[in-house]
Formats: structure tokens, C-alpha cells, sequence
């Protein structure tokens, strides 16, 4: 049925799989434990020895739990911020703006970082939004900011692709009106007048001529555009002086089709195409060289390839730091040993063989190790949800890091690590002399 | 029940190759209750651990029933005492955070599985013979006498042909050591065991068959008590 042991295990559940995974990498731990530990009962001596020195215990649990919580908080929030980055950027299927970097259109244009842009001229323009392959070519026209919430020129369109329904109100019908992003604290009918630029630079009062009234809201998306307000493109040209991309008999109409001779461009253009596989024609059609197109998913994923290298790099990082945190402990459990020694020097005076006095050393430090890495589980989920809301509140980009599979692979696998190298202070508690240490 | 003791030539050495204690012939019977006395410093307590398998260097023989310890490997001594040996020590060297029980059934922990439950039973019973009830309270409350009760009971919980104490009686006041010297010597009369003690106590030592001098490192003259 299976021809090989692969295909055997790419037919298995994903779960199943990384159920699997994840005892095979506890096995050590269980295989050690039962070599060590077998035909004895060392539970009761080592809940003693734990209680006896219980503050020195808790303080190595909590080193341990830092560094594994750390350890699994991070990578956890970089997978997090990753699936948050890709998912506040899969409703823009291709940008054309005027050449220049696609890292910082795709930063301006879908996560709404100011920047400087050149535009795309009417011409240009005109020829993506003429091509038959276009469903949808939305202009997208930044730049203004109301009380640090950014000002976007669009089009109706573009906001029922961006967000579906309105949770609120309406879409804009004049060049007048805005709609809100989910988490704009400015309710239907408030009224502004935007600041020209962004940020601390903005020139406040610089449009106080032109008054924008809230019409609709958003629901969430879980991008930056939660906290956009969105105006008819027509109204950030108008408030700039410039034509309104209409001939002036017709000066009062929304969206598309824009005119080119009073089209005063863009700093972007979300295409749609009518057909998903038209998106790769598009982009060749559209890179040239006075205009560029590109797919902000792919932009990202070669982020995500880069960050991806850094992963591996902090997870590797991260198990080192967890592995030398355990060296510490581990060598303090070494010294600590010698304050127990006279009591494991009476095992042996009593005829206690020297692996019993081994498995009880061992489990004592096992203890330990498990229980820091389960307390390190919960310092990771616990951090994962703080970091997250804080990303969250800085990016404006959705953040929801889980704790998953990956970070218990790397708790098993630390743990199984450390539990053999807490083999070595067992051996040398073993090897202590006993007469030494019973007269001590 | 109780195993004789021959002791020929023995020399326990210090890492230097000093010779920390001599006994050229001894000879305890089955059953025999017999006292080490001597300065303090003068080896007594190095005799014993020898006599007990505990010493490392040493030569000659030390022959229980018809096992000599002296050529037996770590591991080997382990098993024996174990199988024979109860031992007491001075500070009595109790895990402070067990019960009564638990430390008396000490040896339960990495005994044979088919002796668990004898032991746990033996060192129940033995507690209760030594007038301890509360046998789940930690001996972390206990007086010393107590304690020293609760050593003994561990000692005596593996059913052992022979009990070695070291200083039984030092860390006990007056009335404390007196108990403990009459339960010592019935529990080991009674049941016919051969007894080796390190005293100072001559209370102790006047309980005893045979009190033995040790003086400079050598084992010496002897005193009869019966």
C-alpha cells in the first residue's frame, strides 16, 4: 500500500505526525529515566531533597523557565507576526506604481508606513485600467493624516474588496465623505479636516478648508487599515488643488472611469484581475521601465525568506541559551549536591547500591529541568499573548502568536538534552567518597 | 540469625598509606554484644566502618559468617550490608522531611520489590515497639531521643544479623541514652543479633558482653562484662 516509510508518513495526520514527533523527542528522556530509575523507588527522596532546599530549587526552575519561555515566546512571535504581516496583505493581489522599491511601496501601500513616492502619471494609468485583464484598478492615495490616523484616497470598490460590508453607515458617495477604519475612534457624522503629511511632520490646519465627514465604518481586518480613514480619491486631489481626475461637468462623480486629462496620478494602484493565473501576465505586462508591478505576497515571502534564515538562526540561538542556562544550573545542582552528600553517603552506608543513589540525584535534577520547561511553556504562552498585543498596538497589524508544535518540539528537545547532561552530576555524586562524606 | 565475626590482620590505611587502625585477631560469637572504646582519634570508628565494608583501603580479613569483605568490590559490600548490616550513627543522619516511617523504611526505596512491604511492616512495627505513634509527622520535630529511636527502627528494618553503631548515645541527654541503651541491647538480644558499638558511654559499654580497647590506632586489651 505504502511503497515507502515516507509515503507511509506523508499519509499520516498532521497532528498525528507532530504527536509522534513530539514523543520521539521525549523518548530519551523516558528511556534514561527508565534505565536509571528501574527496580527503585527514589520518588520519596527526591520530593525531600527538593523540599529541603525548595528556594534554591524555585530559583533554578525560574531560570530555566525564563530562558525556555523566552526561548519559545520569540519564535512563537515570529511566526505570529509573520502570518499577521501575510494576512494584512493578501487582499492586495498586485500593485503597479512608478518604479522605484517594492519593500517600500509594499510598506506605503499595504501597511500605510509613510514614505515618499513618486507617482504613477495619467498615462500609465490609464493603461492599467483599460487593460481587459483588469477587473479592478484602485487608486491609492496617501499622504494626509487625521490625529495620527493615516488619510487614504480610494475608491468605493476598493473599500467593499478591502473589507466586504460595512459594519456602519455607508460608503462615501461624495468627495466629502469618509468611512472609518474598525478601530477609528471618530463616529459616523464626526467631521475633520486632514493635516498634510504624516506623523510629527504633518502640517496641521493645512486643509482646515476642506471638511470630510464620517459615513460608514469598516469591520476589523487585521491590517493597518483598521485605523485608515478612507476618502474618495477624488477629495485628497481636490484638497491638494489639484484636478479631481474628472472633466469639470462631471466634476462630481466617484471612482472609475477616471479621465486621463484630468488625472493628477498616484503614488499606487491595486489590480484585481478577472482571472486569479491573469494576476502573473499583468505584472509582466505592467514591469517596465517607467512603471513597476508587483506582488505584495511574493515581496513578503522573500521577507519571510530572510526572516526565515534569522528564525533558524534565533531558534538555534535559542536552544543554546536554554542549553547554557541548564549548564548553570547544572553545575549548581553539583554544588549542591555536596550539601545532600552526607545523606546520600548514608544510602550507600545503609547498602544502598551506587545507581540507586544515581537515579535519585538524576531524578532530583530531571525534576527540575521538567518542571523549569513546563513553567518555561507557560512564561512563553503568557509572554507570547503581552508581546503580541503590544506588536499588535505598534504595527496596527494584527498579531495573534499561538504557542504550537514547533515550540513543543523545542521544549521536548531540551528537555532531552539537558536530562542526559544531568546525567553527568549524578555520576559525580555517585562517585563521591562515602566514608569522607559520612564523617564529614 | 546472627553471623560470628573473625577478623585476622586487618590494616586500614589513609590515601597517604597511613595506618589509621590495626586489629590483628578478633573473634565476636553469633550473637555476642561487643564495645569499642578507646581516646578520641585512637580509630575506633575507623575499625568499624571497616568492619562494616566501608573503609576503602584495607587488608587482611574481615570474615562475617563465611563472607571475608575485604576482597569484595563497592558493589558486592553494598549487597551485604544490606542483606545483614543495620547501622546507627551519632547524629542519627535522618532526611529531615520524611515521616517516621519513611525514614525507618529507608531501605524500601531500592530493596529487592518482594521485600517492600516487609520492611515498610518491619519498621512499622519497630516504631511502634519504640513507643512512636505518630508515624507520619516529619522528624524535623522530633527530639533527639526520638530520632535516635527513629534510627534504630530504620537500622533493625531490613531484619539484620548485625547492628554497628557509632556513638549512639553522644548526641542524647542522660534519660534519652538510658532508653535508647535498653532498646538497643533487647532489640539485638532479643532476636539474637550480634551487636558492635562505638561508645564513650559507660552506661552503654556496661551493657555490653565484651568491651574492647582501641588505643593509637591498635585494637587492644579486652574487659568481660559477664
Amino acid at each position: 500500500m505504502f511503497e515507502t516509510m515516507a509515503d507511509l508518513w506523508q499519509a499520516l495526520p498532521p497532528t498525528f505526525q507532530d504527536t509522534l514527533w513530539l514523543l520521539a523527542l521525549l523518548a530519551p528522556t523516558f528511556i534514561v529515566g527508565g534505565m536509571v530509575c528501574k527496580g527503585y523507588r527514589p520518588f520519596g527522596l527526591i520530593g525531600a531533597l527538593l523540599w529541603r532546599y525548595r528556594w534554591t530549587n524555585l530559583v533554578f526552575i525560574l531560570l530555566i523557565a525564563v530562558s525556555v519561555g523566552i526561548g519559545v515566546g520569540l519564535i512563537a512571535q515570529e511566526r505570529g507576526l509573520r502570518k499577521g504581516s501575510a494576512r494584512a496583505a493578501e487582499k492586495f493581489d498586485l500593485i503597479v506604481a512608478a518604479p522605484g522599491s517594492e519593500i517600500t511601496m509594499l510598506f506605503a501601500s499595504v501597511y500605510l508606513r509613510p514614505s515618499d513616492v513618486p507617482l504613477l502619471d495619467a498615462t500609465r494609468f490609464q493603461n492599467v485600467a483599460s487593460n481587459p485583464r483588469v477587473d479592478m484598478a484602485a487608486p491609492i492615495a496617501f499622504g494626509d493624516s487625521y490625529a495620527g490616523a493615516p488619510v487614504v484616497g480610494t475608491t468605493a470598490e476598493f473599500i467593499s474588496h478591502l473589507a466586504g460590508n460595512l459594519v456602519e453607515g455607508r460608503l462615501f458617495q461624495t468627495s466629502t465623505e469618509a468611512v472609518a477604519g474598525a478601530a477609528v475612534s471618530l463616529p459616523l457624522g464626526s467631521q475633520f479636516s486632514p493635516d498634510h503629511g504624516v506623523g510629527d511632520g504633518a502640517e496641521h490646519g493645512a486643509h482646515d478648508g476642506h471638511v470630510n465627514t464620517i459615513v460608514g465604518r469598516m469591520p476589523p481586518t487585521g491590517s493597518p487599515w483598521d485605523k485608515a480613514i478612507l476618502v474618495p480619491v477624488e477629495g485628497v486631489w481636490e484638497v491638494h488643488g489639484l484636478p479631481n481626475g474628472h472633466p469639470p461637468h462631471a466634476s462630481d462623480r466617484l471612482g472609475p472611469p477616471f479621465d486621463p486629462e484630468f488625472f493628477p496620478g498616484t503614488p499606487a494602484v491595486l489590480v484585481r484581475a478577472q482571472e486569479l493565473w491573469s494576476n502573473y501576465a499583468l505584472r509582466s505586462e505592467f514591469t517596465r521601465d517607467d512603471m513597476m508591478a508587483f506582488f505584495p505576497g511574493a515581496v513578503l515571502a522573500q521577507l519571510h525568506s530572510v526572516m526565515g534564515d534569522i528564525r533558524q538562526v534565533m531558534s538555534v540561538m535559542a536552544v543554546l541559551t536554554q542549553v547554557l542556562v541548564t549548564a548553570g544550573v547544572l553545575t549548581g545542582l553539583i554544588v549542591l549536591t555536596r550539601l545532600f552528600s552526607r545523606r546520600l553517603a548514608l544510602l550507600r552506608a545503609l547498602g544502598a547500591p551506587r545507581r540507586f543513589v544515581f537515579s535519585v540525584v538524576w531524578g532530583y535534577a530531571a525534576t527540575l529541568i521538567a518542571t523549569g520547561s513546563l513553567a518555561g511553556l507557560m512564561v512563553g504562552w503568557v509572554a507570547v499573548g503581552q508581546i503580541s498585543r503590544i506588536v499588535s498596538q505598534r504595527t496596527d497589524i494584527l498579531v495573534n502568536a499561538q504557542l504550537g508544535w514547533a515550540e513543543l518540539h523545542l521544549v521536548a528537545g531540551f528537555v532531552s538534552l539537558t536530562v542526559v547532561l544531568a546525567l553527568l552530576p549524578a555520576f559525580l555524586a555517585m562517585s563521591r567518597n562515602v566514608l569522607a562524606d559520612l564523617r564529614a | 540469625m546472627s553471623l560470628a565475626l573473625h577478623v585476622r590482620d586487618l590494616e586500614v590505611h589513609a590515601p597517604n598509606g597511613r595506618v589509621l587502625v590495626r586489629a590483628r585477631q578478633l573473634d565476636v560469637a553469633p550473637g555476642e554484644t561487643v564495645g569499642l572504646r578507646g581516646p578520641s582519634g585512637a580509630g575506633k570508628s575507623s575499625l568499624l566502618y571497616a568492619l562494616a565494608g566501608l573503609q576503602a583501603r584495607m587488608s587482611g580479613a574481615v570474615v562475617w559468617g563465611d563472607t571475608d569483605l575485604t576482597p569484595l568490590n563497592d558493589h558486592t559490600r553494598a549487597r551485604f550490608r544490606r542483606q545483614y548490616m543495620g547501622m546507627i550513627f551519632q547524629d542519627f543522619l535522618l532526611f529531615e522531611e520524611l515521616g517516621a516511617l519513611n525514614n525507618a523504611s529507608l531501605a524500601a526505596a531500592f530493596g529487592a520489590p518482594a521485600e517492600r512491604h516487609q520492611i515498610r511492616h518491619t519498621a512499622r512495627t519497630l516504631l511502634q515497639r519504640l513507643g512512636l505513634t505518630d508515624l507520619g509527622r516529619t522528624v524535623e520535630s522530633f527530639s533527639g531521643g526520638e530520632r535516635q529511636r527513629v534510627a534504630v527502627a530504620r537500622a533493625l528494618s531490613n531484619n539484620p544479623k548485625v547492628i554497628l553503631a557509632d556513638e549512639p548515645t553522644a548526641s542524647l541527654d542522660r534519660a534519652a541514652a538510658d532508653t535508647l541503651i535498653a532498646d538497643l541491647t533487647r532489640m539485638a538480644r532479643d532476636e539474637g543479633r550480634t551487636l558492635v558499638v562505638v561508645s564513650h558511654d559507660d552506661s552503654l559499654l556496661s551493657q555490653l558482653d565484651r568491651v574492647l580497647q582501641v588505643v593509637d590506632g591498635e585494637l587492644k586489651q579486652e574487659t568481660r562484662h559477664v
